[in-house]
């Protein structure tokens, strides 16, 4: 898998810190696959093992986007802007199943359900971390 | 009618030029959410593969600001006329503090230092579980530690189960997950509460 342009799934995204960091994110860690880093394009996948789909249950709301697991390298576009990054995969979440049918919208049309967790250096490449949330497609 | 100015452009001449500059409303809104708000992108897709800047401000000097990051990295950020800053809203340079943590993107300059583009000032995005609720503060479980979480009146607001943005935090409950975005405090380690999800 690589950065290109074959749909993968869309949803939201919201984002996270890993790594060492300040504050509350100074005992974040280096994620499930161990190497995730605020300062890096890195993601956090809800399918990147079966230990990590027990704990995100994506399928329980509706979900059930394909294994992808540490390595693994995607591209995100907003869904509006269409600013894009690409990312590698260094850690499970977001905890989808903690908020089904949420929605994030821009221009009228809406995405539904976390499906992406994004450091914050990939996640300012395409929106402003004061929006915590943004709609997405994913591309790999 | 004049050509639409260029993000990239706009920064590097402000950081080299000063207030020589054109008025940075050029550009459109200049806090952070409003920047991403418009259906083109306001800022330049290159600025990505340009700079972006983690750690904690060790030295304010005049619209430097020098960075440690926590990788032991260290940046100088140049704020500019077209920089966005937010620290639990839109700011000013004047709001932030040495020993403030941050996240910054800009435009890598010729002398090394990064002319920034947006800077998020101790800025947290943590997906935590409700553990108590009083007054004036929320007390979260984040991960295996414990984080205390001010609420700001006329500032915090949560979403329910994806609902609108309210005020109103009566409708949480202890046990619920959440993702809080906020400010951290360096000085008690707490965090004052923005915008909060609440989910199941």
């Amino acid at each position: 898998m690589a950065c290109s342009t074959n749909y993968l799934w869309r949803g939201e995204t919201t984002w996270f810190c890993c790594g060492p960091g300040w504050g509350p994110c100074g005992s974040a860690g280096g994620g499930a696959c161990g190497g995730c880093r605020s300062d890096s394009n890195h993601g956090a996948w809800p399918n990147a093992s079966a230990a990590c789909w027990d704990i995100t249950r994506p399928d329980y709301c509706g979900e059930n986007m394909p294994r992808r697991g540490c390595g693994a390298v995607m591209r995100v576009r907003h869904q509006c802007t269409n600013a894009a990054v690409c990312f590698t995969i260094r850690d499970c979440g977001p905890r989808t199943r903690s908020f089904c049918g949420e929605r994030t919208c821009c221009n009228g049309v809406c995405r539904t359900n976390r499906i992406l967790d994004l450091t914050p250096r990939a996640y300012s490449t395409i929106g402003s971390l004061s929006s915590g949330k943004l709609p997405v497609w994913i591309y790999e | 009618m004049n050509p639409p100015i260029d993000r990239r452009s706009f920064l590097t001449a402000a950081a080299v030029g000063g207030a020589t500059i054109v008025g940075a409303s050029a550009l459109g809104g200049l806090d952070p959410a409003s920047a991403f708000a418009d259906p083109t992108p306001s800022l330049d897709p290159a600025i990505d593969t340009a700079a972006f800047a983690e750690g904690r401000v060790t030295q304010i000097k005049g619209s430097a600001l020098e960075v440690a990051g926590s990788h032991g990295d260290q940046h100088v950020l140049q704020i500019t006329n077209g920089t966005s800053i937010w620290k639990v809203h839109p700011t000013s340079i004047n709001a932030i503090e040495v020993g403030d943590g941050l996240y910054a993107r800009g435009v890598d300059m010729p002398d090394g230092t990064i002319a920034a583009d947006a800077v998020w000032v101790n800025i947290v995005n943590l997906h935590c579980t409700v553990s108590g609720i009083g007054r004036d503060r929320i007390q979260l479980a984040h991960g295996q530690n414990s984080v205390v979480g001010n609420v700001l009146p006329g500032t915090t607001t949560a979403s329910y189960l994806g609902g609108a943005q309210t005020s109103d935090l009566s409708g949480m409950k202890i046990g619920q997950a959440v993702q809080v975005l906020g400010a951290w405090r360096p000085a008690d380690d707490s965090v004052d509460l923005v915008t909060m999800w609440v989910g199941h």
